[in-house]
C-alpha cells in the first residue's frame, strides 16, 4: 500500500531520533539514574496513559493534554508529568508504604503546547512522606549533582517559595474576587497587572508594600533576614524561616554556591505549596529544571502525606549538545563462505566485540573502503 | 557572551521611535538604530547590548523562545499571541483601543441605556487580525461569531462584504471614519508594555531590573 504524502510528515512537535541523537541522550539519561542510584532513589515507571481525571490540572487551568476516547467513551489523555501518576500509583498501590519513599523516573512526556517540541524525556526525582525542609535540600542538592553530573557549565538553580500568597491571602482573609486576580497576575507572570491590582486594592498599605516588593527579592540568603524584620505576618516568617532551614542544609551538601534565592518565580495555580525551585541555562529560554514542594497533592488522592521533587528536562538539554558521539563497530568481518563469516562474528561477540558482518560479496579493495568509510578500524577476511 | 548581555527586540513601525527614545534615555546608547529595511540586528559594544528590530506579532515569540531577552510590544500583541513571557512595564506609550465597529449604514439598534444592542452581530462574520481577543469577547458577552482572520486593512473587508463587522485596533479613529465605519463598542485599551523571557528575567534579573526601574522613573517624570 502507498502511504499518502501524510504518512512521510510527523504530527506537529514530534521529532525522530536519529543514532547520534538518540547516543547523548541515553548517555544523559544514564548518568542521571546514576547519579538517582547513589542518593538511594529507586526507579518506577507509570503507564503513558492515564485517565484525564488522574492529570487533569486545577480546573481553571487550560490544559496541554493529548486526549481520546477509550471504548468506553473515558477521556484518556497522554502523560504530560510524571508526579501525577506516581502519586496515583503510590496511593493506589502502596496500602502502608515505608516512609519516605525515594522514587527516581525516566521517560517521554507530552505537552500539546507549540513552543517546543511536545514530546520530550524527563529525568526525575519525588520524595514522598517528608515535610522536613532537609527532604527540600535533598532534592535541590540532588538537582545540582545531576547537572554536574550531565558536565553542564553554567547552571543555576533559584529557590523560591509558592506557599507566601496564598497564606497571606488566607491570613489576611483576601476577598475571593482579589484574590483571582492576584493569582491571575501571578500564573502569567503579568507584573504591571500585579502592581494595578495592588495599589488599587484595599489592603493596608504596608502589605500593599510587602506584596509589590517581594517579586523583586532576589540574591543571597541576607535577602531573607531582610524580609524577616520587615513583617510579622505569619505567612512570611514562616516561608522565611523554612528557606533559611533549607539554605543551611545546602550549605552543609556543598552545593549552596549553584542556589540564588528568588522570590520572583512566580507558578500561581499549581500544586506547589512550599519551596519551589528552577534551573536555568543560559541562552535557553524555558528552565531545564522545575521542582518543589508539593503537600497537597497526595490529599487530592486521599492520602494526607508531604512530598517534594523536581523533573530535569533532557530534551532541551539536548538540543544545546553540540558534540555527537556513536558507537561504531570496532571488526568489519568478511570471507568468501558466508557460514564461515556467520560463525566468525558470533565467536567474536562472545568475547564482547562489536562485529559487523558484510552482507553482500566485495573484493577486499571494496571492503577495506568500506571500513574507512564507516570509521572501523579492523578488517577480518575468513 | 557575557553574562548580562541583552538582546532587545523592538517593533517595527510606529512604535519605533518611542522605545529607541525611552532605551536611549534609560543609558543604553541606541544611536545608528533606525528603521532601515535591510538592518535588523544592531550590536551596542559598550552597553553590552544588541537590538534586534521584528515585526510586532513576532515578538513575543523571539522573547518567548529566549532569543530576546526582553521587547517592547503592544499589549494588544501580547494578549492576541497568548506566550508565556513576563510582562514587567506599562510604557504608557502607543496608545490603542480594541474596538468592534460596523458599517454606518447597518450599526446595531441602540438600547435604552444608549449602548448598541451586540446581539445584533450573532453569528456575523468578523474581519480582524485579532481573532483570538474578538472570540474572547463575544464569548465572554454569551455571543458567537465567525472570526476571519486577515493580516491588515481590516476596514476593507466590511466594504466588499467579506464580513459584517470588525475588530480592530484604532489609536486615533481616522480610518474607521474614511471608511464609514463606527466604534460600536470598545473591548479594551491597550499601549506598549516591556516583556521579557521569563529565564532572562531569572539569570539577568539585575541588569533587566535596573532597565525596568529607569523607564519608570523616566516615565514618570513625563
Amino acid at each position: 500500500m502507498k502511504r499518502s504524502p501524510l504518512g512521510l510528515k510527523l504530527p506537529e512537535g514530534m521529532r525522530d531520533m536519529l543514532p547520534e541523537e538518540l547516543a547523548r541522550l541515553e548517555e544523559m539519561e544514564a548518568k542521571a539514574l546514576k547519579t538517582c542510584r547513589l542518593w538511594a532513589y529507586q526507579k518506577v515507571a507509570t503507564p503513558g496513559l492515564e485517565y484525564r481525571a488522574c492529570v487533569e490540572p486545577d480546573a481553571y487551568k487550560h490544559d496541554d493534554l493529548y486526549k481520546f476516547f477509550d471504548k468506553n467513551g473515558q477521556i484518556l489523555a497522554i502523560r504530560p508529568e510524571f508526579t501525577t501518576p506516581i502519586a496515583r500509583m503510590v496511593v493506589s498501590r502502596l496500602k502502608n508504604p515505608l516512609l519516605p519513599l525515594r522514587y527516581c523516573y525516566s521517560g517521554d512526556v507530552y505537552r500539546n503546547n507549540a513552543a517546543r517540541y511536545r514530546e520530550f524525556r524527563q529525568v526525575g526525582v519525588e520524595l514522598v512522606g517528608s515535610g522536613s525542609e532537609v527532604a527540600d535540600a535533598e532534592v535541590i542538592a540532588l538537582a545540582v549533582e545531576i547537572m554536574k553530573s550531565l558536565d553542564i557549565p553554567n547552571f543555576q538553580i533559584n529557590l523560591g517559595h509558592n506557599g507566601i500568597f496564598s497564606g497571606l491571602a488566607e491570613e489576611l482573609s483576601i476577598k475571593d474576587q482579589l484574590r483571582l486576580e492576584l493569582e491571575d497576575g501571578i500564573s502569567r507572570k503579568d507584573m504591571v497587572r500585579l502592581e494595578g491590582v495592588i495599589s488599587q486594592s484595599p489592603l493596608p498599605s504596608t502589605v500593599k508594600e510587602l506584596l509589590l516588593a517581594m517579586p523583586h527579592l532576589t540574591g543571597g540568603d541576607e535577602v531573607l533576614d531582610k524580609l524577616k524584620g520587615w513583617s510579622h505576618l505569619q505567612a512570611i516568617q514562616k516561608a522565611v524561616e523554612s528557606l533559611q532551614n533549607i539554605f543551611q542544609h545546602l550549605e552543609d551538601f556543598g552545593v549552596k554556591d549553584y542556589v540564588a534565592l528568588d522570590l520572583g518565580i512566580l507558578r500561581g495555580f499549581s500544586y506547589y505549596t512550599a519551596a519551589i525551585f528552577e534551573g536555568y541555562l543560559p541562552g535557553v529560554g524555558i528552565p531545564v529544571i522545575e521542582g518543589g514542594r508539593y503537600d497537597n497533592l497526595y490529599a487530592d488522592f486521599g492520602v494526607n502525606s508531604p512530598a517534594t521533587g523536581f523533573a530535569v528536562n533532557l530534551g532541551i538539554i539536548l538540543e544545546q549538545q553540540t558534540e555527537f558521539r556513536v558507537e561504531k563497530a570496532e571488526i568489519l568481518v568478511y570471507g568468501d563462505s558466508q557460514r564461515e563469516v556467520i560463525k566468525y562474528c558470533c565467536k567474536l561477540r562472545q568475547e564482547g566485540k562489536v562485529v559487523e558482518m558484510v552482507l553482500e560479496p566485495l573484493s577486499d579493495q571494496d571492503v577495506t573502503s568500506l571500513a574507512q568509510s564507516k570509521g572501523i578500524d579492523q578488517v577480518i577476511k575468513v | 557572551m557575557p553574562k548580562n548581555f541583552l538582546t532587545i527586540a523592538l517593533p517595527k513601525g510606529k512604535l519605533l521611535t518611542d522605545s529607541v527614545q525611552l532605551l536611549t534615555q534609560a543609558g543604553i546608547d541606541c544611536r545608528g538604530v533606525k528603521e532601515d529595511s535591510r538592518r535588523l540586528l544592531f550590536d551596542l559594544p559598550p552597553n553590552q547590548a544588541r537590538i534586534i528590530i521584528c515585526r510586532p506579532t513576532d515578538i513575543p515569540t523571539y522573547v518567548e523562545h529566549g532569543a530576546a531577552d526582553i521587547g517592547f510590544v503592544g499589549k494588544d500583541t501580547i494578549i492576541e499571541q497568548n506566550c508565556d513571557v513576563a510582562e514587567l512595564l506599562d510604557l504608557k506609550f502607543g496608545y490603542c483601543r480594541f474596538v468592534v465597529a460596523m458599517p454606518e449604514e447597518n450599526l446595531p439598534p441602540i438600547l435604552p441605556n444608549g449602548e448598541y444592542d451586540l446581539n445584533f452581530i450573532n453569528h456575523k462574520r468578523v474581519a480582524t487580525k485579532f481573532p483570538r481577543v474578538a472570540q474572547m469577547f463575544f464569548s465572554s458577552k454569551g455571543m458567537q461569531v465567525t472570526p476571519v482572520k486577515l493580516h491588515g486593512n481590516i476596514e476593507l473587508a466590511p466594504r466588499v462584504g467579506l464580513a459584517e463587522t470588525i475588530v480592530d485596533i484604532v489609536s486615533t479613529g481616522r480610518t474607521l471614519r474614511e471608511n464609514n465605519l463606527k466604534e460600536v463598542a470598545q473591548i479594551l485599551e491597550a499601549t506598549t508594555r516591556m516583556i521579557a523571557n521569563r529565564v532572562s528575567y531569572r539569570i539577568k534579573y539585575e541588569r533587566i531590573q535596573e532597565l525596568v526601574d529607569k523607564c519608570r522613573e523616566l516615565l514618570q517624570e513625563k
